[in-house]
């Protein structure tokens, strides 16, 4: 019955979008010509991380950037791009200089208007306090944030029910002190919970398995999200991969077995999802070592949270190089899931790269840009869209930074400078884009959902902060919309209440503001 | 004071030592044990083992050969005891000799030999790993050169590496050297015929079978991997009255009815890759466990940990020759093709033909070997997985852990009854071979 269904959904949406199906998109390396330059440097310690964050600061529209430098001290570039034009960037001194960053997580932490930065760090965890105008201050003190002395690897961030500021989770690797025998050594992961104005004494997540990635989702739509933590198994001694129960000012609790939770061990680093399939419920790319992970609501059953592996069936393993020779296995960091053709259907990047020299994964491992097809599976594009870097990647960022609908890319690389694309398709399909205000606390809606409906399916994201490897963005929240001329858009707020479905033309920038009546449009200046 | 009293003691000792060794040797002592260091070695190992993506269990089983008689070898030429395995294991050309009259110390042989013997198998260890194999070497040099003249330290570790060099050229040459996309062939064509095996994982590297040739090895004591064939599994059948239906029966109906103890002897036999020592590790470690109860010293720690390598490199040999000459399909496609489609494993079904159960003939091995040393109703204990959170569970003898062993694989869904059987059968005739080994003067 399941089968007939995602048949019958894709057979719908193959004629609905014939006209762009899986257009390749170009992408043109810019790197040089950008104003970007910026790598992430150091040894064993920064063998994972290598995050970029991307947010407007300035409050211009254009995406701004701050780049993890690892032992450099981290870059913070503003966006000078013109729209539709070549990307283009400059450093600027902002208070983000940090030495020892691992990667970067944009919120507004205290809704005041300005995205602020959590910064993991090798050491102490560092909140930025955004000031405007692209200045930061230390806010660890004011703030009651306690950084710690960690390795910090992921990061993610929910609005906890009648809470004024957000929950915020970090998850810690290895202790980096350990030589001998640094496996089994995975350190505590915090729950920063919110005191008021100010964060409470962390809250030790027990146990910890070396994450690299954490998400927190309304996986069942319950209107209350889960943590979920993805851990690297390279590290962690009786591990697997976990989900945290979340109840308002009650302890976390673990997801088990006895509930439908599922054994799986794998070398969790990242977590991309999307409702892929129109049924609500997202689905989840895990990315690993070789073979990757796509998971589905096993069911349709949101009383259980099982899920199914599709990859191999929906051609998303991606489990080794699809150019240069190299047949060794794949490794996987930053995933996301984006429409990259904007044809309606979200297609899947991967930043791929050795860990440092092991011998039995691909030296040379092209990043990856899949396409979602009509029916249901992904085709790599990387090669030929232009983007099939070989670099050893990290963090990444799918960002629209010139405003002309098309999403660019920005890739962190270790020990090399990264790399900026710019997508400069000419036959991709139509697009919108939509930022969210509501009331104080929680001005940019962490944890609502973006629907788009478009004949009889209904596109759906959640808008969350954490995932990917060490790399967050705020901003705006792109859709493609294949031939489409226009389409009904709707929120769901984070405390659930529905907004009314509106009628909004392709190709625009829309503000949903809660209280407010009507998509307002923007237009960069 | 008391080390100082335990350092003229030894000292007092070595005067006297070189006088019974071989070759009329001198042999110096240091505060560190030789069998100290040969723990702390194999304690890294399984760690490498279990962190390292080309250990799959067949090659792991290689490494714990290869390094086993490596520290036997080191000690051996050292040892009034000990008779070297040259001449008795397949290729194996006598070993370099110590030079007569020099003193050598034992602990900076035995750490020289390993740490050379480590940094080579495990040349594909990730950076983790090699950071520690440094950490480990620069650790245990430091700890069993110090009280030393230099002359002595540079020949031993001469000694230590020049056997290791030999035992690694060897080694290069035996069919298991090279692991190629983790040991999982890129083409291979899968066996026609619905008693086959085809693929029962998602994970694209998996559609092919793991190290389809390693049955064609080169063995240690026995003659060749075909040495210890097992008749042919049930005829393969779908009839409801069929042998082969009725094993299939009895793992699904097993599944649906698992007890708590068969879980959690399931679970306890794992050993899966990557997230264990593997199978030939948890021997190992077993080893390991029994020699330090016992206090046991150098020379018999290097001949248990020889043997046992030994056994279940030519276990794995031995059962990857039976495995691909009879290519028998999984239960999971068995049963979810005729009598549950939706059926599902406790435990990972592993990437390869099912007869026999690897699991159960290098255990059988290792269970003969360590009977045949330590005696046949040797209870013990076994906590390989505490740190991993499994409770220890004990025996009454090494027997009834393979027997363990065996089961464990049917109550996880991924053996037939007589895999595990005919497995244990074969990996008694497997350590027959090791046992016939001499390894004592």
């Amino acid at each position: 019955m399941r089968i007939k269904a995602w048949f019958f959904a894709f057979s719908a949406l193959a004629f609905a979008h014939s006209a762009v199906a899986q257009n390749t998109p170009s992408y043109i390396d810019e790197t040089a010509s950008s104003g970007v330059d910026s790598s992430y440097l150091g040894e064993w310690e920064y063998m994972v991380g290598g995050g970029v964050a991307t947010f407007d600061c300035n409050a211009d529209g254009f995406d701004d950037m701050f780049l993890a430098g690892g032992t450099a001290p981290a870059t913070f570039y503003v966006n000078a791009s013109k729209r539709g034009g070549a990307l283009s960037f400059k450093a600027q001194t902002s208070g983000l200089e940090l030495d020892k960053a691992t990667g970067a997580y944009p919120l507004d932490v205290d809704s005041d208007g300005n995205t602020d930065l959590i910064v993991l760090r090798v050491g102490e965890n560092i909140a930025m306090r955004g000031l405007g105008n692209c200045r930061f201050e230390r806010a660890n003190e004011g703030w009651g944030f306690d950084g710690g002395d960690a390795w910090s690897t992921a990061l993610a961030a929910t609005w906890e029910k009648g809470m004024a500021w957000p929950t915020i989770a970090i998850g810690n690797y290895i202790n980096r002190r350990e030589e001998t025998s640094p496996w089994g050594s995975c350190t505590d992961n915090w729950l920063h919970r919110p005191n008021g104005n100010t964060f409470a004494p962390p809250l030790a997540l027990k146990p910890s398995y070396c994450p690299l990635s954490m998400l927190f989702t309304d996986w069942n739509r319950s209107g209350t999200p889960s943590l979920r933590v993805s851990n690297d198994r390279e590290y962690y001694e009786g591990g697997q991969e976990q989900m945290w129960r979340l109840a308002p000012g009650q302890t976390p609790t673990l997801y088990q077995d006895t509930e439908g939770w599922k054994y799986l061990r794998i070398w969790g680093m990242g977590i991309a999802s999307y409702d892929l399939n129109f049924d609500g419920y997202p689905e989840y790319f895990l990315t690993s070592m070789a073979d990757n992970k796509l998971q589905t609501l096993a069911n349709n059953d949101p009383s259980k949270p099982s899920y199914n592996d599709v990859a191999y069936a929906k051609g998303v393993t991606a489990h080794r190089p699809y150019m240069g020779g190299d047949l060794r296995p794949s490794t996987g960091w930053h995933t996301q899931f984006e429409d990259v053709n904007n044809d309606g259907l979200v297609d899947l990047f991967v930043a791929k790269g050795n860990v440092a020299e092991m011998p039995d994964f691909a030296m040379k491992d092209p990043n990856n840009l899949l396409l979602q097809g009509p029916d249901g599976k992904f085709k790599e594009a990387g090669e030929a869209a232009g983007v099939a870097s070989v670099a050893t990647s990290r963090g990444a960022a799918l960002a629209d930074f010139n405003l002309d609908g098309l999403l660019d890319l920005v890739v962190v690389n270790r020990w090399e400078t990264a790399q900026l694309y710019r997508n400069t398709s000419s036959s991709a399909g139509s697009w919108i884009q939509v930022k969210l205000r509501q009331p104080a606390p929680n001005v940019d809606a962490i944890g609502a959902w973006l629907e788009v409906k478009r004949g009889d399916k209904v596109m759906r994201r959640e808008i969350t902060v954490g995932g990917g490897h060490a790399s967050g963005q705020s901003g705006w929240w792109h859709f493609g919309l294949g031939d489409a001329a226009s389409i009904e858009l709707r929120v769901i707020w984070p405390d659930g209440s529905r907004g009314d479905w509106q009628k909004v033309d392709g190709n625009g920038f829309y503000i949903l503001e809660r209280g407010k009546p009507g998509a307002v449009t923007w237009s960069p200046e | 004071m008391k080390i100082l009293s335990k350092l003229v003691l030894l000292t007092v000792l070595a005067g006297f030592a070189w006088l019974m060794v071989p070759g009329a040797m001198p042999v110096l002592a240091n505060s560190v044990q030789p069998e100290k260091v040969l723990h702390s070695w194999y304690q890294m190992v399984l760690e490498l083992v279990r962190h390292t993506p080309t250990y799959s269990p067949p090659v792991a089983s290689r490494s714990f050969a290869y390094l086993g008689i490596t520290a036997f070898e080191a000690t051996a030429s050292g040892s009034r005891e000990l008779q070297s395995l040259a001449g008795q294991l397949n290729g194996l050309e006598p070993l370099p000799q110590r030079e007569a009259g020099k003193a050598y110390d034992e602990a900076v042989v035995v750490h020289s030999a390993l740490a050379a013997a480590a940094e080579e198998l495990f040349t594909n260890t990730g950076p983790t790993g090699k950071r520690a194999l440094a950490a480990l070497e620069k650790k245990l040099r430091s700890e069993a050169s110090a009280e030393l003249p230099a002359d002595v330290v540079a020949r031993s570790e001469d000694y230590g590496r020049a056997v290791a060099a030999h035992i690694l050229a060897w080694s290069r040459d035996d069919g298991g050297a090279v692991i190629e996309n983790m040991g999982f062939p890129l083409e291979y064509p899968l066996t026609k015929g619905a008693a086959h095996w085809v693929p029962t994982s998602p994970i694209a590297m998996q559609q092919k079978p793991l190290l389809p040739t390693w049955g064609g090895n080169r063995t240690f004591a026995m003659p060749n991997g075909a040495a210890c064939p097992l008749p042919a599994p049930p005829t393969y059948s779908e009839d409801k009255t069929s042998a082969f239906y009725k094993e299939a029966l009895e793992v699904y109906e097993t599944k649906k009815n698992l007890t708590a103890e068969q879980r959690a002897i399931a679970r306890f036999w794992s050993d899966d890759p990557m997230l264990s020592p593997t199978p030939p590790g948890h021997w190992i470690s077993i080893a390991l466990q029994i020699l330090e109860r016992g206090n046991a010293e150098i020379d018999e720690s290097v001949d248990v940990l020889a043997r046992i390598g030994i056994a279940v490199a030519d276990g794995f040999v031995g059962c990857w020759n039976a495995k691909y000459q009879y290519d028998l399909l999984r239960p999971v496609t068995y049963i979810r093709r005729v009598i549950d489609p939706k059926w599902e494993t406790l435990l990972i079904t592993p990437p390869f033909p099912e007869y026999p159960s690897g699991h159960s003939t290098q255990s059988a091995a290792a269970a003969t070997v360590l009977a045949g040393i330590f005696g046949e109703g040797f209870a013990f204990e076994d906590a390989t997985h505490g740190r991993d959170g499994l409770a220890k569970r004990a025996f009454p003898s090494f027997w009834a852990a393979a027997e363990e062993a065996g089961i464990s694989r049917l109550y996880g869904g991924i053996h037939f009854r007589s895999a595990v059987d005919r497995g244990l059968e074969q990996g008694r005739c497997v350590g027959a071979f090791v046992n016939a080994l001499r390894t004592r003067r």
